[in-house]
């Protein structure tokens, strides 16, 4: 790692004045995906589809009510279903750690390490900075989106062939229209993502202990869901971007009804609006 | 100093208009000041409303249910039949209808055109096929509101014209309903009514003459008892693949022959003989078992296969126990009405105070 962190100046310090974007995300991007823990994290959300499928085909096969979480009765051999459904499982909790612990690093831990000093004296902008970062944020979080789907379409097709792709209306879908509403579905929970993420930028830029912005993450997260479950509060819901999570399912339905949908994705976009200006104030005004 | 103020700015600026735009997604929609229509007399709006055409078109429907039908473990309640989150309604205005039921992440959706009709219920993975002429879903009126919710038009239409002559019918105005220009059109009881509804308001749409919103109140309430509405309307013509439905790989397929109704299996025994009392307001539906209550709970508890729960802790629980001319029973309040279930096996319920059900018991001796 300690290569990397050196290696990453030096192209920058060899540019003109301002060294070249695309150069800066590359180099991100490598620095990111080389640390082992984001691809233990990716290899083992890859196991989460496979075991949940498994255990929804052999709770099919045995006669009985199923008893499990949403969508679980239909993702036995369907692997549409399987995918959208392990996000929707994954998106509460899991989802949202991983890109918290990704937030955490990019910031936090490069000040923890004191490597964000060098990196902040670089001839490189500050904001600028700020948006390599939330880029490298950003891949992460729909690298972890995609492997859980393609895995669990995979696991489907694996499972019981192209056939078994239907919604939860009970239209039968080609290989085609469910590789786009699956799209749908990774587009949506990505946009999700980088919403907890770019909150979870601000706060990685307030505090030099990566520790400090899971553990955020993770309170506001059950926080949310606890407010969320308070039916007194209900003017607050429509403030709270975990009330948008449970419009996944949404995605299953044909015609799909996007009200729901689309409300979300823009509740997204306001939390990424605050959360990057809060840690774009704070870069700005950091000593370097 | 200066960037550091101008840092300040910005991210003020920027978290300011993040917490606008929550709060503007937070607003509800459809809420506007009501819209200038045309004045219109209530028995024309009335009348037009009984002759319009379903046109083609789609919606969504929101089922607010506040009844307050306490819940009754085992047994399919009344209270949890509208308890769903929403429904989506399809028609191409002539044969073809859909309609989908949304309970959490399921889905219960009912196609039908000139030829079939199916119906899917998602959870268990099952289809049911019916041909026409068979038993007819959206029509067929099992005293059950959810099928009522299947064509809300029908219902909403059944019921203006069935409270005409026991209610003052006026029209108050107008409203904007799934952002749709509506009249509201009122339906008052008659002081000779005797009911615990205080008036039923349905919103009109101005120009397709469709029912948009229905609201129930009771008195003493202003929190409507039932209000079930579209939240969203788009009138035009709608694709045909919508109403043709091919069952999934692996489901279920039950299919039913059109000669032979069958009698839905949960149906309860005390579906039986039913007669209504009175008319308008204060009719009450009298049911009679033919069987006590006790030899119910024993048929109903041998055919789930199961212990059935003692009925008459379960009635001591939910209502109160009452006794008259009638024998025993026990009454059980919802927020619009009540229900007189004896100890011989005879119900009756409305929407009425008490003492109408035990006069409509008395008379249909």
């Amino acid at each position: 790692m300690t290569a990397t962190t050196a290696e990453t100046p030096t192209p920058v310090a060899s540019a003109a004045r301002r060294a070249p974007l695309i150069r800066l995300l590359r180099a991100e991007l490598r620095w990111v995906f080389r640390r082992p823990r984001t691809l233990v994290v990716l290899g083992l959300l890859a196991l989460i589809p496979i075991s949940v499928g498994i255990s929804a085909a052999i709770a099919d096969s045995s006669a009985g009510a199923a008893e499990g979480p949403p969508l679980f009765s239909m993702m036995a051999g369907n692997g549409l279903a399987l995918s959208v459904g392990t996000l929707a499982i994954t998106i509460m909790l899991l989802l949202p750690l991983v890109t918290a612990m990704s937030s955490a690093d990019a910031i936090a831990g490069e000040s923890a390490h004191g490597t964000l000093r060098g990196l902040l004296v670089a001839p490189v902008g500050r904001i600028r900075l700020l948006g390599v970062k939330a880029f490298g944020v950003a891949c992460v979080a729909l690298c972890a989106v995609l492997v859980i789907a393609v895995t669990g379409f995979l696991t489907g097709l694996v499972m019981s062939g192209p056939d078994g792709l239907f919604t939860i209306s009970g239209t039968t879908l080609s290989i085609g229209a469910a590789l786009g509403k699956l799209a749908v579905a990774v587009g949506w929970v990505a946009v999700q993502l980088w919403a907890v993420g770019a909150v979870a930028l601000a706060i990685s830029a307030y505090t030099e202990h990566p520790m400090l912005v899971v553990v955020g993450v993770l309170a506001g997260d059950i926080l949310f869901a606890v407010l969320g479950g308070l039916s007194a509060l209900s003017w607050l819901h429509p403030f709270l971007i975990t009330e948008s999570w449970s419009a996944l399912p949404d995605v299953l339905r044909d015609p799909m009804p996007t009200e729901a949908l689309t409300e979300g994705t823009l509740r997204a976009a306001c939390y990424i609006i605050i959360g990057l200006s809060l840690a774009g104030a704070r870069m700005l005004t950091k000593d370097g | 100093m200066h960037s550091r103020k101008k840092a300040l700015l910005a991210a003020t600026a920027g978290t300011a208009a993040g917490v606008v735009g929550l709060g503007l997604i937070a607003m509800p929609a459809g809420a506007g000041s009501a819209p200038r229509l045309p004045d219109i007399s209530a028995e024309k709006l009335t009348e037009s409303v009984l002759t319009a055409d379903t046109p083609a078109m789609a919606g969504t429907i929101s089922v607010d249910n506040n009844l307050g039908l306490p819940a009754i473990p085992g047994a399919a309640g009344g209270g949890d039949l509208l308890n769903i989150d929403s429904a989506r309604v399809h028609t191409d205005g002539k044969d073809g209808k859909r309609v989908s039921i949304e309970k959490g992440s399921d889905e219960q959706t009912v196609i039908s055109n000139a030829r079939t009709t199916w119906i899917w219920d998602s959870e268990k993975r099952e289809a049911t096929k019916i041909p026409a002429g068979g038993r007819d879903v959206h029509r067929q009126a099992p005293a059950h509101a959810q099928r009522q919710l299947d064509d809300p038009t029908a219902a909403a239409r059944q019921l203006v014209e069935k409270m005409h002559e026991s209610s003052t019918v006026r029209v108050d105005g107008t409203a904007r309903v799934a952002d749709r220009p509506a009249y509201e059109l009122v339906l008052t009881p008659k002081p000779t009514e005797r009911t615990l509804l205080r008036e039923v308001r349905v919103a009109v749409d101005s120009e397709t003459r469709l029912p948009l919103r229905f609201t129930a109140l009771t008195n003493g309430t202003s929190e409507p008892a039932l209000r079930i509405e579209f939240t969203e309307v788009s009138v035009g013509a709608q694709p045909a693949e919508l109403f043709r439905f091919t069952p999934p790989e692996g489901a279920k397929v039950n299919e039913e022959r059109a000669e032979a109704p069958k009698r839905p299996k949960h149906a309860k025994p005390a579906d039986r003989d039913l007669t209504v009392v009175g008319d308008g307001w204060d009719s009450v539906v009298v049911a009679r078992s033919g069987q006590g209550i006790d030899e119910i709970a024993k048929a109903a508890g041998a055919g789930n296969g199961r212990q059935g729960t003692d009925p008459r802790a379960m009635l001591d629980r939910l209502g109160k126990k009452v006794s008259g001319p009638f024998g025993t029973g026990w009454v059980v309040s919802a927020n619009v009405g009540n229900v007189l279930i004896t100890e011989d096996g005879r119900l009756a319920a409305g929407a009425v105070p008490e003492q109408v059900l035990t006069e409509a018991l008395g008379k249909t001796k």
